[in-house]
């Protein structure tokens, strides 16, 4: 006979799932070495029942987040009674629910008393996975080997003992030595939480664990319920937009989702999106999927617990052969980039129904990848432009939008270079990173501001990368508040030469002395301009983040209005 | 005869602890006068001066003092109600908006409604001057003085009162700091300016600028303050030594906390983790998890040798650089409100009945359910001795509030329900213990664990409980213990240099002339504060990584090693530290090791308050039983009459066993089932879980 539930043990056990993917998270940020885990926290870590459910996540980029529990469940068929102490799994495979080649996992199956009772696991975006162009972003491939090494579920540790063969097979397919590094830092931070959720069954038992965890997951459902019955009930469409596959220029696709809200569960369904591109372009579901739940997560109640109970009244529908789900053996890694465009389509389509919910446009990603040699160190430098990608997120009824927050797939987890720290490790010299005046939506509730971004480029035969979108539409505004800027990056040689790399491009040789220019924008206001707070608005016009002109043009401030404020 | 008073302004009360060489301590309680805090100061001071035998005249007693240590929350509390001074920053061109834009960080990330904290200084308040350094500090453009005078200008018109500046690399040459500085001090003499390079230069500009930032914003606060408890000491006829508790657990002299207010952000809760240490030397112990639980807040910090120490904290989601003692705060204490999520689940605080209203059952018009009124349903607080008697509480308004927001909900009993909620305090006390402890790399078992605040010794054993820590010492004075902290702390002024450089090629030489330059510093501020030669010493720190890492370890280092260049014994320092923390470290595979921060701290030694050994007075605690109650134990989950100590009467050797109450005038110490308990030398109560009997042998015999 199982024990009954105890409701306080129910508040405890809640409390140390997150307790101990937290540490582990704490533990990856702490040892790694990719600036791409530690400065920008590019992971996920979690916790997962015997059957691969979703116990508890710390989500620091949270387009990652929900791979991990369906590959979870992959993996413990994949290895049926094939599973023992001390073994550890590897797995970044997109066509067996992998979000994006780079996101390599660890998967520690959790033994206690012989018996095999939970999961512990890592996902981190790794800075090189093979694949043609270092670090992953090759705007030229169309299928998945030109891209990475595919993983699919892979025993390095068998029974506690390191399979040395299968570990050099992996890393001699990858360029980089602190991926080794990094991928060690995963394995401790699962093995963390594995001696957690060990003390706690020590302290409580198995079979508490067992009735307790499935308590948890009920009253998380039950939640979840309360608040999509909030949404009314009937079936709603919208679309985002994707320009550009980074092969066909004037290329664009459309995301299409048909949501049905009925009783206590919600239904996305979308069948009616374009077909995949002949690009790197595509999603995969399980990077769909996370899309389409963080948008939704950002409508209800943010003290959900994310468990299980969470995803139970979600249904998602992506058919095989969209941009969104692509077939094998497509290319994929832009695939996490497409969010931006899937949470716009949601917002729209239940923009008229929860008008209190949703939020007008996030600024759409546009990223740079700067390569090369410091020529006074003599040493080979790559930066991810994380300051300069930062744009603003969209304005919601009775919230102004949030400045240089960043895409809403990151949701503001994702921090800028310190500017000394750039300067130290790359040749470049920082010009200028600040907000951008009338960047944002104008609206009753303003967009968030978006950034300016100049540097000077300090080493000879450099490389730039691009990867995103945003410089074809602007976020838009919602109930009458107004669209936002446009994201650009552009290269002025020292020659006077102005190079514009389209949204997804490699260009090479950029010589020192070369500016560089970029624009993340604002995000898309909300309301009527007219009816923003006067005194708010004198004082944003005082601090330069709303021009005198906009003022005037967008918000209709009278001269008398704006007064003495220069 | 050397009389000291450590005083530390709370919330709700001001504490005072008197010590007199080796006297045995006395505490007091004033109510807090948060308008001007040191009208408390004062009026606590009167009363202490009546309660002397014979009575003293306020005049004749303060005459009498020779030291008074000093923790104050005016620049905390300024910070979070975000009511500190005007502010300006005279900055870089293209980074103005650093201050404000935190490197683009949302800590709730699903939380749309979460907005970005309020700048120090307001945008059209913060300057982007031409003038720029390359990052090893070379000039590229020069200063641009007419701008700094035009926004100098600005300042006058706006009525600033405080001025920051901070400039692009300027930890490699703080030359253009340093004239810009020379222009404010010439055309705003009365404000007050805080230069980021003579605070802290080293590397980081958003933490630096954040950092330079607070400390003006509020310098202006805690410089009022001091003039006013200065001026009111003075004509009481104080004149003895007045020295203000800083962030790092160290003192200084108001002079100096003028200057770098910055510093005394955390200045009320940092005596309390050298209070712990304090405690447990006697039993042969050095190292301890001191927890604090007030009203609003519970504290948890980790001492080993000395209190552990972070350079990189956070106050009201700003970034302060400066050391600090590492307290980890949650919002748990005497007043956290229990709720029911949207799920059923049941949660406690961090909202806050704090002091007023308060609890349901300080009868102050308070509804909601609270800790407090869990502990007196419990059986843990006697309704008639609270305080000592001197505040009743009202058991019927707590039941009222738990079954009307809790038990019936939830289909519970009253009883139940403050059970529960009572557990579930403990459990969010126990992750608080668990971010200092295991997060940081330590085992908390091998802590003894000192439970400070009035109710801190009510929830210890359940927190004992789930973090499986078998020895607590609940010191007599744990309702004032950051006060009593306070008397015991040395003087200390930290000072950091960044120094890049590979540790196998570092300029030995070079390195060695910053660290005594520092050191002579030290020197200077603590010949200032007319600490004699003999009480002088210092530490030296580096901050080193592995190459290609972003974090950096903090490790102790000698001078010899660095005058000899001893890169051997350097390296194995940062090796094991490294392990220490993350569970590993590289030494086998002989990975680079990269040098970014030197760093110095000045110390300058005091005379502490001594121990002051009881005679042992037999083990029968018999005497000092003064009732029995009901009260809830944990363990069974049942309610049972257990013996009432009357902790006063309780001496050195007396022994009891779990379950029991003791009972102070200003603590209650509930011993579980799972524990014994045997007073000490010291007069501290030591409770040790049943059979380890091992643990407390020198106070057994």
């Amino acid at each position: 006979m199982s024990p009954s539930v105890d409701p306080i043990l129910l508040s405890v056990y809640a409390r140390n799932f997150k307790a101990i993917t937290d540490e582990m998270s704490i533990s990856m940020e702490q040892t790694t070495r990719s600036p791409i885990l530690c400065e920008a926290k590019d992971y996920v870590t979690g916790l997962y029942d015997a059957q691969g459910k979703m116990l508890e996540q710390t989500e620091n980029l949270p387009i990652l987040a929900f791979s991990l529990a369906p590959v979870c469940k992959y993996i413990k068929d994949y290895f049926g009674e094939d599973l023992h102490p001390g073994d550890v799994i590897f797995h970044n495979d997109v066509f067996s629910l992998g979000n994006q080649n780079n996101d390599v996992a660890v998967y520690k199956p959790i033994f206690y008393r012989g018996e095999l009772v939970a999961w512990s696991a890592v996902k981190g975006h790794q800075a090189d996975i093979g694949g043609n162009v270092r670090g992953g972003y090759n705007p030229n491939a169309v299928e998945v080997w030109q891209e990475a090494l595919r993983i699919p579920p892979v025993k390095v540790y068998e029974k506690g003992k390191l399979r040395k063969d299968v570990w050099n097979l992996i890393f001699a397919n990858i360029r980089l030595d602190i991926v080794q590094h990094d991928m060690k830092a995963e394995m401790g931070a699962c093995t963390v939480g594995e001696r957690r959720l060990i003390e706690l069954l020590e302290k409580y038992g198995l079979a508490s664990f067992e009735t307790h965890k499935q308590a948890l997951f009920d009253a998380t459902r039950k939640m979840m319920e309360a608040e999509i019955a909030k949404i009314p009930q009937g079936r709603y469409s919208g679309e985002g937009y994707v320009y550009y596959d980074g092969r066909h220029e004037g290329s664009k696709f459309t995301i299409r989702v048909d949501i049905e809200v009925k009783g206590q569960s919600i239904k996305f369904d979308y069948s009616r999106t374009d077909a995949q591109t002949n690009g790197f372009v595509n999603g995969t579901f399980t990077s769909s999927a996370s899309a389409t739940i963080l948008t939704l997560l950002q409508m209800v109640n943010p003290d959900i617990p994310h468990n299980e109970g969470m995803v139970q009244p979600i249904e998602i529908i992506i058919p095989e052969g969209t941009i969104l789900n692509a077939a094998y053996p497509k290319a994929t890694t832009f695939g996490n980039h497409l969010c931006p465009p899937n949470a716009d389509a949601i917002q729209r389509a239940l923009g008229p129904v929860m008008p209190d919910r949703v939020t007008a446009g996030w600024n759409n990603l546009l990223c740079s990848l700067t390569t090369g040699t410091d020529p006074q160190k003599n040493e080979q430098y790559v930066d991810i432009g994380f300051m300069g990608l930062k744009g603003g997120s969209g304005a919601m009824l009775g919230t102004d939008g949030y400045d240089h927050i960043g895409m809403i797939d990151a949701s503001g987890g994702v921090l800028d270079q310190d500017y000394e720290m750039f300067e130290q490790q790359t040749p470049h010299r920082l010009i200028k990173h600040e907000l951008l005046t009338d960047s944002a939506g104008a609206g009753q509730w303003r967009g968030g501001l978006g950034v300016e971004t100049i540097f000077e480029i300090g080493s000879e035969d450099t490389q730039l990368v691009t990867f995103g979108d945003g410089d074809f539409e602007p976020a838009f505004g919602l109930f009458g508040g107004k669209d936002a800027g446009l994201n650009f990056i552009r290269l002025s040689y020292p020659d006077g030469q102005t190079v514009v790399p389209k949204n997804k491009d490699l260009i090479t040789a950029v010589p020192k002395g070369t500016v560089y220019h970029q624009v993340a924008s604002g995000g898309g206001g909300y309301g009527d301009p007219k009816k923003r707070d006067r005194r708010l608005l004198a004082e944003e016009v005082k601090n330069g983040v709303i021009s005198r002109e906009a003022a005037m043009r967008d918000y209709g401030m009278s001269e008398a209005e704006l007064g003495g404020t220069v | 005869m050397s009389l000291k008073i450590g005083i530390d302004v709370g919330g709700t009360f001001t504490d005072f602890v008197l010590t007199r060489d080796h006297a045995e301590p006395s505490i007091f309680k004033s109510l807090s006068t948060p308008g001007d805090p040191s009208i408390a100061v004062v009026n606590g001071l009167t009363d202490i001066a009546a309660a002397q035998t014979p009575a003293l005249s306020l005049e004749a007693f303060a005459a009498s003092i020779d030291t008074i240590v000093h923790g104050t929350t005016v620049t905390t509390n300024a910070t979070l109600t975000h009511t500190g001074a005007k502010s300006a920053l005279l900055t870089t061109e293209g980074v103005r908006d650093a201050l404000e834009m935190r490197r683009g960080i949302r800590e709730e990330q699903y939380n749309n409604r979460y907005t970005n904290v309020k700048p120090l200084v307001p945008r059209h308040l913060r300057s982007g001057i031409k003038g720029r350094l390359d990052r090893a500090g070379r000039e590229l453009t020069p200063l641009d003085l007419e701008e700094v005078r035009e926004a100098i200008a600005l300042y006058q018109r706006e009525g600033v009162q405080a001025v920051s500046i901070c400039f692009m690399n300027s930890f490699a040459n703080p030359a253009h700091e340093q004239a810009a500085a020379k222009l404010v001090r010439q055309m705003m003499p009365d404000a007050y300016l805080t230069v980021s390079t003579d605070l802290l230069p080293s590397i980081r500009f958003y933490e630096r600028v954040s950092t330079t930032a607070l400390n003006s914003y509020v310098g202006p606060k805690l410089n009022h303050y001091l003039d006013q408890l200065v001026g009111r000491l003075k004509t009481i006829g104080f004149k003895g030594l007045l020295l203000i508790m800083q962030s790092n657990g160290g003192v200084i002299s108001p002079g100096l906390a003028r200057e770098k207010a910055g510093l005394t952000l955390l200045s009320g809760p940092a005596g309390g983790p050298g209070a712990g240490l304090f405690y447990v030397r006697p039993h042969g112990q050095n190292k301890c998890i001191t927890t604090d639980m007030g009203g609003t807040s519970f504290e948890a910090s980790v001492a080993v040798d000395a209190p552990m120490i972070k350079n990189d904290g956070e106050i009201a989601r700003h970034k302060i650089a400066l050391p600090m003692l590492d307290i980890h705060t949650i919002g748990a204490g005497g007043g956290s409100i229990g709720w029911l999520d949207d799920g059923g689940l049941l949660r406690m605080g961090p909202q806050s009945a704090g002091a007023d209203p308060g609890p349901a059952c300080y009868g102050k018009g308070g509804k909601l359910p609270t800790t407090t009124d869990a502990n007196l349903v419990l059986g843990y607080l006697d309704a008639s001795y609270f305080a000592g008697g001197k505040m009743k509480l009202d058991l019927a308004a707590a039941r009222e509030a738990i079954a009307t927001h809790i038990a019936q909900p939830m289909g519970l009993t009253v009883e139940a329900a403050a059970a529960g909620m009572y557990r579930v305090a403990c459990n969010n006390m126990a992750q608080g213990v668990r971010e200092v402890t295991i997060k940081r790399g330590f085992d908390p078992r091998e802590f003894p664990y000192i439970p400070a605040g009035g109710a801190g010794p009510i929830h210890s054993c359940l927190i004992c409980d789930e973090l499986e820590i078998p020895l607590q010492i609940a010191p007599r004075e744990s309702s004032v213990l950051c006060a009593f902290g306070m008397l015991l702390s040395e003087l200390k002024h930290d000072f950091v240099r960044t120094f890049v450089a590979r540790l196998e090629q570092a300029d030995f030489a070079h390195l060695l002339g910053m660290i005594d330059d520092m050191a002579r510093e030290g020197e200077r501020q603590l010949a200032e504060e007319r600490i004699p030669q003999a009480r002088r010493r210092g530490q030296i720190k580096l901050d080193c990584r592995y190459i290609k890492q972003y974090h950096e370890v903090s490790f102790l280092v000698s001078r010899e090693a660095i005058a000899q260049g001893d890169v051997t014994a350097i390296a194995r320092a940062f090796h094991a530290e490294h392990n220490r923390l993350y569970g590993y470290s590289l030494e086998s595979e002989n990975t680079p090791i990269e040098i970014i921060n030197v760093r110095v701290q000045a110390i300058g030694g005091i005379d502490p308050p001594g121990y002051r050994e009881e005679p042992r007075a037999g083990t029968s605690a018999e005497k000092a039983i003064k009732g029995r109650r009901a009260v809830y134990l944990p363990e069974t989950n049942t309610f049972a009459e257990v013996p009432v100590y009357d902790g006063h009467a309780l001496a050195h050797g007396n022994r009891l066993a779990g379950p029991a109450m003791i009972e102070e005038e200003t603590t209650a110490i509930f011993v579980s089932q799972g524990f014994d308990c045997v007073v000490d030398a010291y007069g501290s109560f030591v409770l040790y879980r049943k059979g380890r009997e091992d643990l407390v042998q020198h106070c057994l015999t």
